[in-house]
């Protein structure tokens, strides 16, 4: 068991030095059958090569920052399991359709803007002091958004969308799965000021369905069908008498 | 990848932009049977203009008759199928997309996917009623 190898083919980019990003392999130790790609990452980061750079936080799924593409497909390096690959090499890059920093660094920027676009928090009319009360709800209210509230920004879904790889104007699989989720909030009552966001032409209506977010989403968010439900949601709101009433 | 250097980025060093090739549909199975499914609009497009040339060539639409092109009569086989990928892929999607709630319940996702499926059996024997209703 001691000896069996594997090898990590890295994607390298220097922003001083290269025009491109280019693969580097590394030969290390594959030593224990529940190491992941995260952990092999930080083997050649400890022990082979210490400029290799990528983000990592919680190594539990849970923080979202260790998304990085694993033989083609965006995944949470920290639940990517090595044994699903050995013998054959694992190839890790950046996540797709997001500018490349350094190495398996990506500029998150883009993403944090339109996340901040659909106000993901709870928006009420007028706030009520904290001694007026609990906003109290039942537990059918709470299932009505719970699937949607298991989105942790891992980016993984814009990764996976071509739609926003051909044109990133797009808002994005997790924007509105977020906008979803609060429109769906029995305690929120800021529906109308995201509507303008998801119902312009960049919003929901440029998605085409692919459904591929939902495929490499690791909590089971189901983005598509946030999508799809909020592009039938703002049809009703637009053709129902009455439909925009709160 | 194909090569980018954006120097104008908002951050200071300079960044690698990838740019998707042409053919990124074929680096996935999912994304083929996507395009597959975006691809039916056209023969069923095509169909649609072989039709009214085929009732134009008969002279009127009473004298049509469908079956005198076997040629048409094969391609309107083929577009059936592909109409049928079509219809079956979306409606077996609505229970993702409808969110509808009966006596403040959730109506079970299967069960909005039977009510689709049993709402376009009966569409189309309303449909084909007419048509055969006025053919005759």
């Amino acid at each position: 068991m001691a000896d069996k190898r594997i090898t990590i083919r890295a994607a390298r980019f220097d922003p001083e030095k290269d025009k491109a990003p280019h693969l580097q392999s590394y030969d290390i130790p594959f030593s224990d059958d529940s190491m992941v790609v995260l952990d092999a990452l930080n083997y050649i980061k400890a022990h082979v090569d210490g400029s290799l750079s990528y983000r990592w936080s919680c190594r539990m799924g849970i923080c979202g920052s260790c998304g990085m593409t694993v033989n083609g497909t965006p995944k949470l390096t920290c639940s990517a399991f090595l044994r699903d690959y050995w013998p054959r090499p694992v190839t890790v890059a950046p996540l797709t359709n997001f500018p490349v920093v350094r190495d398996l660094v990506v500029d998150m920027e883009d993403f944090m803007q339109k996340l901040k676009s659909v106000k993901p928090w709870i928006i009420r009319k007028r706030e009520m002091p904290l001694g007026a009360g609990e906003h109290r709800q039942t537990m059918d209210q709470i299932d009505d958004f719970r699937q949607f509230s298991q989105c942790i920004n891992c980016m993984l879904c814009y990764a996976a969308c071509p739609v926003y790889g051909l044109d990133n104007k797009f808002l994005g699989p997790a924007a509105i799965a977020l906008a979803r989720r609060y429109n769906l909030d029995s305690r929120d009552q800021g529906t109308k000021i995201r509507l303008p966001v998801l119902a312009q032409a960049d919003g929901v209506w440029e998605c085409s369905f692919v459904g591929e977010c939902s495929v490499v989403c690791p909590k089971g968010v189901d983005p598509a069908k946030a999508i799809q439900q909020t592009k039938l949601d703002t049809t009703l709101r637009f053709t129902l008498p009455y439909g925009n009433r709160e | 990848m194909s090569a980018e250097a954006d120097s104008t980025a908002h951050v200071a060093t300079r960044v690698y932009k990838p740019a998707m090739g042409a053919g990124w549909w074929t680096r996935k199975r999912h994304y083929f049977l996507y395009m597959v499914r975006e691809f039916t609009a056209l023969p069923m497009a095509a169909w649609l203009l072989w039709f009214l040339i085929e009732i134009q060539r008969s002279g009127s639409v009473r004298t049509f008759r469908p079956g005198t092109s076997t040629a048409f009569v094969i391609f309107s086989f083929i577009c059936l199928l592909f109409a049928l990928y079509h219809s079956i892929t979306f409606l077996s999607l609505a229970g993702v997309i409808i969110h509808a709630k009966v006596l403040d319940r959730p109506v079970p996702p299967r069960a909005i996917v039977l009510t689709m499926f049993g709402l376009w059996f009966v569409a189309s024997i309303v449909i084909g009623a007419v048509l055969i209703g006025f053919g005759r």
